[in-house]
């Protein structure tokens, strides 16, 4: 065992401990490592990796809306100090019926977390408890964060604009006419 | 003494001295919302030094005359911002920094920011550039000065005799409307 690092120690570990309940678990790259796990197991899991093999600190937890495969990705961002290793943990949440469980009692600053993807997304935590307002507020439309959110639409119904902004020219068009110059293929993608 | 004051000729005189008092002696409201913040320290020290033009910062809201909007305005500051200029003195006067306020600049397409800060508040000046630097602030002030002197800054006035209008468009935007009535 003396040759494996620790990031290949800690998937053999988490393997034997969970055996089928770790879906996947590779290491990314030197100092990352990538575990997948259903929602059953999420809690042990944490718990697992924070008792005993240091994992103390709970850096983010983060949302990925999966549209097309009608799924929410939690992606829990934890921190081992000594060894400086990140460990990224991910579930998967039905789209449909979106309901997590809630970790705040492991780490009391997942309540934020938490919290701000309720709002910003529309998932539920089991038990989770504070205001339903974090950053928005008065908010009585979709959750903005999804991909489903017509944010262009949402603007063009709630906000005026200043007469001029619709003939806007782009500016290196403008130079380019000045002083004759052509605007190179791969800048024209980027041209409105 | 009271039919002097009634005297038109001797209104318009006092008119000129309130303009001349006014003009040169501007009290900023300390407020900041967005980036634009981050070019006041500049203007208002040894560099720039915009205190020899007779520009200063207020610590309240109550004995200050300028609201600077510094740049993007989330509909949540919008509520802070119209309870803080209800609350200022009149006569009282705003100046929209950045593209922002003009036109929602390079967050005209997000769904929390305003894009014409003239239709909340009554704009005196805009200042336009993304950020404009301290040069150009103090050319804003500048302006704003010349048209208190020959009393053309009238955006206080225009938001009482209008203030239906500005109200239709602010709860538009702030559904759950829970505000002090504007009553001075």
């Amino acid at each position: 065992m003396a040759d494996l690092n620790f990031e290949n120690k800690l998937i053999i570990d988490i393997q034997e401990h969970f055996r089928e309940n770790i879906i996947a678990a590779k290491v990314k790259r030197q100092k990352r490592v990538e575990i997948r796990t259903n929602r059953e197991s999420i809690e042990s899991v944490l718990l697992y990796l924070k008792e005993k093999q240091g994992f103390i600190h709970l850096a983010h937890i983060s949302c990925v809306d999966w549209m097309e495969e009608n799924r929410f990705e939690l992606v829990f961002i934890l921190w081992q100090p000594q060894e400086k290793i990140n460990v990224l943990v991910k579930i998967d949440v039905n789209r449909l019926n979106p309901v997590a469980p809630n970790i705040d009692y492991i780490w009391s600053q997942a309540n934020t977390y938490e919290r701000e993807i309720r709002e910003m997304f529309g998932i539920e935590f089991e038990g989770l408890v504070g205001r339903r307002e974090l950053i928005l507020e008065d908010w009585d439309d979709m959750p903005p964060m999804r991909r489903d959110f017509d944010t262009l639409q949402y603007v063009m119904d709630n906000y005026k604009f200043r007469s001029g902004r619709e003939d806007a020219q782009d500016v290196r068009e403008t130079i380019a006419k000045r002083t004759g110059e052509e605007i190179p293929e791969i800048a024209k993608k980027y041209s409105r | 003494m009271n039919y002097v004051l009634n005297d038109r000729e001797s209104s318009k005189i006092i008119e000129f001295i309130k303009n001349f008092a006014r003009k040169n002696s501007l009290w900023i409201a300390a407020y900041g919302t967005g980036c634009g913040a981050i070019e006041i320290p500049p203007t208002m020290t040894s560099r720039y030094d915009a205190e020899r033009l007779s520009i200063r910062g207020a610590a309240t809201p109550r004995q200050a005359d300028v609201l600077l909007i510094t740049g993007y305005l989330a509909v949540k500051t919008l509520k802070r911002v119209i309870r803080t200029y209800e609350q200022m003195q009149d006569p009282k006067y705003v100046i929209g920094f950045g593209s922002c306020t003009i036109n929602g600049g390079m967050y005209w397409d997000s769904y929390n920011t305003i894009k014409q800060l003239g239709l909340y508040i009554p704009v005196d000046v805009y200042i336009n550039g993304c950020m404009p630097r301290p040069e150009a602030v103090i050319a804003g002030f500048a302006k704003l000065q010349e048209m208190i002197g020959k009393g053309e800054a009238n955006g206080w006035k225009h938001y009482k005799e209008n203030l239906e209008w500005y109200r239709q468009n602010q709860q538009r935007l702030i559904k759950n409307w829970k505000m002090p009535d504007f009553n001075w």
